[in-house]
Formats: C-alpha cells, sequence, structure tokens
C-alpha cells in the first residue's frame, strides 16, 4: 500500500530548500536571529542527550533510595545527580519513571503524538514516530516487541504507558547479569535509547565490546 | 474525527514491516526545521503566563504569536490521513509552521515561494545577517526552563481505585483523549500533585482550564478482546479529570 505513494524526486532538496527559505524569512523579518536555529541545534545536541538517561538509571542501578525516590518523584532525585541545567525544561517539566523488574517489563508510548522526555532521552528516534508503530503497540504490544527483537516470556507482565498526559515516562530496565562490581560510568553504558522506552533490555555484558 | 486522535489501536498495519529506524534525523535539513520550531516556542507570547518568568514582550523579535506544543499538534492533527501516513514527520512539522507562519502573516507566501526557488537554485546561499545576543540567550533559557502547565493545588473529584468511565466528546481540532479509550472503563491508579492547564482550550473537548489530571488503568483484553493478546496486562494513559465520568458499571470483566 505504502508503495501507492509518490514522491517526487527531488524531494530532500526541495525540502531542504522549503526549510532553509523558511529560515532565511524569519531572520529578514526579525523574528530569530542568524544564530538562533544553530544555538537551539547545539542545545540539544551537547546537552540533552541519551547520555543524561544512561547516567540516571546507572545510579538507580546502583542506589536503591535513589531508585525508589526516581520512581516517587522522578524530578527530585534527577536533580541531585550533577547533569546539564535544563533537566526539568522544555519536556521534561514533569518527569516520570516506571521500572522494569523480574516479572515486570514497561513499554512507554505516545500513540497520537511524540510526547518524548527530551532532557532525558534527547530527541525521539524516528520508529517511536511512526504512524503503524504507535498504531500496533497499543493494541497488540507483545507482538510488537517480539517484531523488533525482543521476545517477552508469558510470565513477564507487559504494562503500556500511553502519554497522552503532561508526564514524559521513561524506563528503567533492568540491570544485566554479570555486572557485580561495575562502576556507574561502565554500566551506564549498557543502557540504550530503545531499553529506556522499552522496545529492548539494556545491553548485557557479553553484547558490548569491552 | 482525525486519524491521529484515532492511531492507538488502528488495524490494517501488521503486514507493513516496523521501520526500526533508530536515527533522530534522516536528514541534515530536518535539525533546521527542530530549531525554528523551538525557537518560536520560546517566542510566544503564551509566555507571558508562564511560571518561570519570560519578559516575551521585551525581545526585539517581530514574532508576537503564540506557538505551543499544543498548537503544533493540532495542525499536525489537522493534516489529512494520506498526507499523514506518506510524509516523515519533520516534513509535516515543516509544513504545518510555514502554513502557521503564513497565516499569521508573519512571512508572506509569496515571498517565501520565491525565496525556495533560490534556494533550490543555490543551496549554499548564505543567511542573511542578523544578530542579537539577547533573543538567543532567551531562547536558551527558555529550553532550560520550560514551561510547566501546573497551576494550583490538586482538586481532584474522584479517588484512587475509583472506577471511571471514559467521555466521548465530540471530537474538535484538538484533544488528548486517545480515541480507542472513549466509552471505555478503567480504574484510578494514581491522582497527580497539582492541577494541570492545557495552552489552548479544546472547546467542548474541555481541556484549557487547570484541572486534576489522573494515571487510569485499563485492562487491555477489555480494550482489545482477548483474541488480540490473550493475556491479562494494563495499559495506562495519563487522562485530564474532563475525560472521566462517574461510572456504575462494576466488574465488567466478570461477566464476560
Amino acid at each position: 500500500m505504502t508503495n501507492s505513494f509518490a514522491y517526487p524526486d527531488d524531494r530532500e532538496e526541495r525540502n531542504a530548500a522549503r526549510v532553509r527559505a523558511l529560515e532565511a524569512m524569519l531572520i529578514n523579518k526579525g523574528v530569530i536571529t542568524d544564530s538562533t536555529v544553530d544555538r537551539v541545534i547545539g542545545y540539544f545536541e551537547s546537552e540533552m542527550t541519551p547520555l543524561n538517561g544512561q547516567k540516571i538509571v546507572a545510579r538507580a542501578w546502583t542506589d536503591p533510595d535513589f531508585a525508589q525516590l526516581l520512581l516517587q518523584d522522578a524530578p527530585a532525585a534527577i536533580a541531585q545527580l550533577d547533569l546539564p541545567v535544563g533537566m526539568a525544561g522544555v519536556q521534561g517539566e514533569h518527569l516520570a519513571a516506571v521500572m522494569n523488574e523480574p516479572g515486570v517489563h514497561n513499554l512507554v508510548i505516545c500513540t497520537m503524538c511524540s510526547c518524548f522526555p527530551l532532557p532525558v532521552l534527547g530527541l525521539p528516534p524516528y520508529w517511536y514516530k511512526d504512524p503503524a508503530f504507535r498504531a500496533r503497540a497499543a493494541r497488540q504490544p507483545r507482538t510488537v516487541l517480539a517484531e523488533l527483537g525482543l521476545q517477552l516470556d508469558e510470565d513477564t507482565e507487559l504494562r503500556v504507558w500511553d502519554s497522552s498526559g503532561h508526564s514524559r515516562w521513561f524506563v528503567i530496565p533492568s540491570r544485566p547479569a554479570d555486572t557485580d562490581g561495575w562502576t556507574e560510568e561502565q554500566l551506564a553504558e549498557l543502557v540504550t535509547t530503545e531499553s529506556m522506552i522499552g522496545v529492548a533490555l539494556a545491553n548485557s555484558p557479553s553484547n558490548i565490546a569491552r | 474525527m482525525k486519524l491521529p486522535h484515532l492511531i492507538g489501536g488502528l488495524e490494517g498495519l501488521d503486514e507493513v514491516p516496523l521501520e526500526y529506524e533508530k536515527r533522530v534525523f534522516v536528514a541534515e535539513w530536518e535539525k533546521r526545521i527542530f530549531g525554528i520550531h523551538h525557537a518560536l516556542l520560546a517566542l510566544s507570547s503564551t509566555l507571558r503566563n508562564s511560571l518561570p518568568g519570560y519578559d516575551v514582550d521585551s525581545l526585539q523579535t517581530s514574532f508576537r504569536g503564540q506557538w505551543t506544543a499544543a498548537h503544533l499538534r493540532q495542525r499536525m492533527e489537522a493534516v489529512d490521513p494520506i498526507s499523514y501516513f506518506q510524509f516523515r514527520f519533520y516534513e509535516k512539522w515543516l509544513s504545518v509552521i510555514m502554513e502557521y507562519l503564513i497565516e499569521q502573516e508573519c512571512i508572506d507566501g509569496d515571498g517565501l515561494a520565491s525565496a525556495v526557488e533560490r534556494f533550490t537554485k543555490d543551496p549554499d546561499r548564505p543567511l542573511p545577517p542578523r544578530p542579537d545576543q539577547e533573543i538567543d540567550d532567551h531562547v536558551i533559557r527558555y529550553l532550560r526552563q520550560g514551561d510547566s502547565p501546573r497551576r494550583g493545588p490538586a482538586t481532584p473529584i474522584f479517588a484512587t481505585g475509583e472506577r471511571v468511565e471514559i467521555r466521548n466528546p465530540p471530537m474538535g481540532d484538538h484533544t488528548r483523549l486517545p480515541g480507542y479509550l472513549r466509552g471505555q472503563v478503567g480504574v484510578v491508579e494514581r491522582i497527580f500533585e497539582g492541577n494541570y492547564a492545557y495552552p489552548i482550550s479544546t472547546g467542548a473537548d474541555g481541556l484549557g482550564v487547570p484541572m486534576p489530571v489522573y494515571l487510569v488503568r485499563f485492562e487491555r483484553s477489555e480494550l482489545w478482546g482477548k483474541d488480540v493478546e490473550p493475556l491479562a496486562e494494563p495499559l495506562f494513559a495519563e487522562l485530564y479529570e474532563t475525560y472521566l465520568l462517574k461510572t456504575t458499571w462494576k466488574d465488567r470483566g466478570d461477566d464476560e
């Protein structure tokens, strides 16, 4: 069916020209400056990245009190960490965490748009915004997870969170086995964006190069 | 009825392989519209009422419009269903933001069209110079401090553990009530602290004035039927109080 869609051959060039023209007009009209867009991009690319979420998860894995606070009051817990200023900024005003544990797996979705905890996870990957994913993940999340490579056993309860209100949810994945004695820095490297949304587990020590 | 309100649970997509594209931008130009959107958020006159206290009126910007995540969502929801599936996320952003700025007479449609032609012929054409440190610093400050919709203490009329029926208000231009929950019955799992405003009024849909927000638990076997995925598992949604009704329904699951 998607094959019936026709796209112009110069789709990307055209879009690039459209956005460039728009930016130039906004500068000419005195709406923004010649560096505003670069400053915004730079802010998200350098400070609001999944590295923040990785550090939060690693701390939750090593500090049970922190993990408890993170579940009860995520902003208060996150404020304890040495993270960039802005964790409670745009799309982080009301962060909320859910935790995987033996017998429980969580999946965060946004069926109506693409709500995402930007300060914790950076920008949403494309698959998260895909209408087909959003449609199917609400109705048949186990099937969708299996297609994305995560087979949940039947004893594990799959909890789905549709981000329809003010909170921006993220998942604390389970700590992988064979990581006893690891430092937070080492643990953080096991945490992927996908695992903090719930379509994957955190990496195990054996599947990352050490 | 708008497609994005009804996306959750939409059938017929099982045969289309999921695109597991992990990149956040798939073309360089997408970053620019992402940046423009966030700049407009930061310059929106709605920030006059924001809790961090932004003095948007003192900025040397000609933008005096209202632009929030709600405005973007409302326009994204107005995209026709075929285009909604056909075009990538940021292609839709680009189209709806252009449309908005032209409607606002912030930019001129014909002028934009000629500028597009110029940049098509000469993609490396430089942007016009216009420095203003104050605007850029304000934009970054906005990104760091955000715009919380929380207003006043919570005034809930429902209790944790209470069974609630989900309303089915007329579907207008914009809603935060997923279509698949309309008419369903759930249980209040949690009441959030504080009341929450919404950046725009959604009319008969009911959002705008500060109100409580609830985390409501639904059973997926009730939403979709037991044949879809047979295990008894929950789906949680955050719902504004206007979407909830007292219900006399007791244990629907036991009657099946």
